[in-house]
């Protein structure tokens, strides 16, 4: 816990008077003060030469607490900010909108789980196509595999004949990022991009849907091994991402690959293990029959319908 | 902006946070002598801690100029830059046919099969068409042969080289014919002068090269392709530890993938196969395993279908799958010469 001596400079009511009166009470780090009484440190204050200085140190400290956590919300106002911010968007693929009751949700993450070239990244490009065409909405597309392909979007257009044109594939923005740390440091930059923009209100072409393809190949090389530092920076990756879908009013998909379970060499399961289970909000799965190129997409959890449901979906042909 | 996630070790991670230091403007306000005292480091760390603060500090500023994060392209330019792209032919013009013109550059291509298919073949092929000047429609770029397994043959490139050098002569004379262009000017050993090989004798070394390539390539920018036959040599004996096998190719294709889209160049990766028990049923697939099949952009397979090798697209962004076959000549890779030529469409 921090030392009280740093948070002078933002706050010089905190000087070295006041901080020494703490010392006095054995309070020296953030810690310390939260554990303390602080009714019978401000009764202490009270006898003290410059009690209102003290005083108004304690407070200071005390707003400066309560400035790190978010206020509390009660259902009411939860319920409007879900019909006001948090709108459904369509996934570009008709099957996958019933399957979901209407598609993915703002505010959730949604991860994508399947096997190797089962389409992963063609749904994940379809989305982002349907989002910027329909929606009206922006779209990054951070890519770890370099499949991210212009033209193969241009072609998602909603009716088949036309490709996309100028201003809807201009919402479309993609970046390539190759390592955990990079990933850390964008979302967090986009973070505070978003928040200056929304006090600018720039509310043409907000941004809507953000895409991780894949938050896998990001993780798997520090994953495992002695250590629990993979893991924690996997937890932070996802928690980042959560913070970020609910407070900018964001659709987030992730997308994982599978590994076989080990030992009866039977059944796949999703990578990244148990600890990664848990983050995100919804869980697809997808697989496709290699013998008659169908695709299925599953349900393997989430909030508000029943897991085990299937779907039959069509992967949309090229246009020559 | 939080301290966990500076790229520290752990125990120096543990040691900042539990002194207090838990965003990153508490590390940039403070000197390097006082971080070393509370933290309980040495001044050398604190000094690096401060250059790590100071650097993603400011990088993750407020970006201005419009795009959404910093270096994000939008998809109308890259629409255009995709159009422009130049591929790498393999001289089998159904096969250039299936993968849209050619190996593409920026991507990372995976191409496995059994022993004797012609893997090897096709990355000699690739390494001396990289080569082709750009007055033919080809790269005039040089490639690095990255061999783990001793299967380049000098004699055998030397000869796939003077086949190319014979078929762009010839089309020259057929250009003086009816068009005025200048005399070829490429001999059978400057193409063999522009392959770099480097021969890998054990995992380690495999690992230490990847990381090398970033500066071998900053300093020789004419580089256009990069093959390594074949990645999974040294992985299938050495290693006990799978897990940690999977941490290691994994980054390894993450390096390949960002190689891939600084230099603008194609990463060509030849792989072995295995049996796998799926659907009640022994097939073929690729070595390394389910984690490793997602490591790479496009993925093509080399198969027998009779006496014909065949090529499959197995995995690709872009392109529909098809398969096309091709044979293996004294000239390098060619067309088959059977009589049903049409591409098999899947």
């Amino acid at each position: 816990m921090a030392p009280l001596k740093h948070l002078e400079k933002e706050n010089p009511i905190i000087d070295a008077s006041f901080r020494y009166f703490c010392a006095s009470h054995g309070i020296v780090t953030v810690e310390d003060f939260l554990l303390h009484d602080l009714e019978g440190l401000a009764a202490f204050a009270d006898r003290q030469t410059n009690s209102d200085r003290l005083k108004e140190g304690i407070t200071v400290m005390l707003s400066l607490v309560e400035r790190q956590c978010h206020p509390w919300l009660n259902g009411m106002e939860l319920l409007e900010d879900l019909q006001r911010n948090k709108h459904i968007l369509s996934t570009g693929d008709k099957g996958t909108d019933s399957l979901l009751k209407g598609g993915f949700r703002e505010g959730q993450v949604t991860e994508l789980v399947g096997p190797s070239s089962s389409g992963k990244t063609q749904f994940c490009m379809q989305a982002a196509a349907s989002v910027a065409e329909k929606h009206d909405g922006g779209v990054l597309y951070l890519d770890t595999g370099n499949s991210f392909s212009a033209r193969r979007i241009a072609h998602f257009g909603s009716s088949s004949d036309t490709s996309l044109g100028q201003k809807v594939m201009s919402r479309i923005s993609c970046h390539a990022v190759y390592d955990i740390y990079t990933m850390l440091e964008t979302l967090q930059g986009l973070d505070i991009t978003l928040r200056s923009q929304v006090q600018t209100n720039v509310n043409e072409h907000r941004l809507r849907l953000l895409v991780v393809d894949s938050i896998s190949s990001l993780i798997t090389p520090i994953l495992g091994g002695n250590g629990s530092q993979g893991r924690a920076l996997m937890v932070a990756v996802g928690y980042m991402l959560k913070k970020l879908a609910h407070e900018h009013s964001i659709a987030i998909l992730v997308t994982n690959h599978t590994v076989g379970a080990g030992g009866e060499g039977g059944k796949t399961k999703p990578a990244l293990g148990e600890t990664w289970k848990s983050i995100p909000h919804a869980r697809l799965m997808l697989s496709r029959d290699h013998k008659n190129s169908n695709c299925t997409i599953s349900i393997l959890k989430h909030t508000s319908m029943p897991s085990g449901q299937t779907m039959r979906i069509t992967t949309h042909k090229a246009n020559r | 902006m939080e301290a966990w996630r500076l790229p520290l070790s752990s125990s120096i991670r543990g040691k900042l946070i539990s002194a207090g230091y838990t965003s990153l403007s508490s590390i940039s306000s403070v000197s390097s002598s006082d971080l070393a005292r509370d933290a309980n480091i040495t001044e050398d760390e604190a000094f690096e801690i401060l250059k790590l603060a100071n650097q993603s500090s400011g990088s993750s500023s407020y970006n201005g100029s419009g795009s959404l994060i910093n270096g994000a392209k939008n998809a109308w330019d890259m629409l255009h830059e995709e159009e422009s792209l130049p591929r790498i032919t393999t001289s089998c013009s159904d096969l250039d046919n299936i993968l849209g013109g050619g190996i593409s550059c920026r991507d990372v291509t995976e191409i496995g099969g059994v022993p004797g298919i012609g893997k090897t073949q096709i990355g000699i092929q690739l390494s001396v068409n990289v080569q082709i000047p750009r007055e033919f429609g080809g790269l005039g770029g040089k490639a690095i042969y990255i061999d783990t397994e001793g299967s380049f043959m000098v004699e055998r490139a030397l000869q796939i080289a003077e086949a190319c050098v014979e078929d762009m002569e010839e089309y020259t004379g057929y250009m003086h014919k009816h068009f005025k262009a200048n005399q070829l000017q490429m001999k059978p050993k400057d193409i063999l002068e522009n392959i770099f090989y480097f021969r890998v004798c054990s995992y380690t070394e495999q690992i230490a090269l990847v990381n090398h390539l970033d500066k071998f390539i900053s300093e020789n920018k004419d580089v256009k392709v990069v093959i390594v036959d074949s990645i999974t040599f040294h992985f299938r004996q050495d290693f006990d530890d799978l897990v940690q096998r999977t941490r290691v190719l994994s980054e390894m294709a993450l390096k390949f993938m960002k190689l891939a889209k600084k230099f603008s160049l194609a990463v060509v990766l030849l792989n072995q196969v295995t049996t796998k028990y799926t659907e009640g049923s022994f097939q073929l697939a690729l070595a390394l395993g389910d984690s490793w099949s997602h490591s790479c952009t496009n993925r093509v397979i080399l198969y027998w279908n009779g006496d014909e090798r065949y090529a499959y697209i197995d995995k690709s962004p872009s392109l529909p799958s098809a398969s096309a076959s091709y044979t293996v000549t004294s000239r390098g890779l060619r067309n088959s010469s059977s009589s049903s030529k049409r591409v098999k469409m899947m």
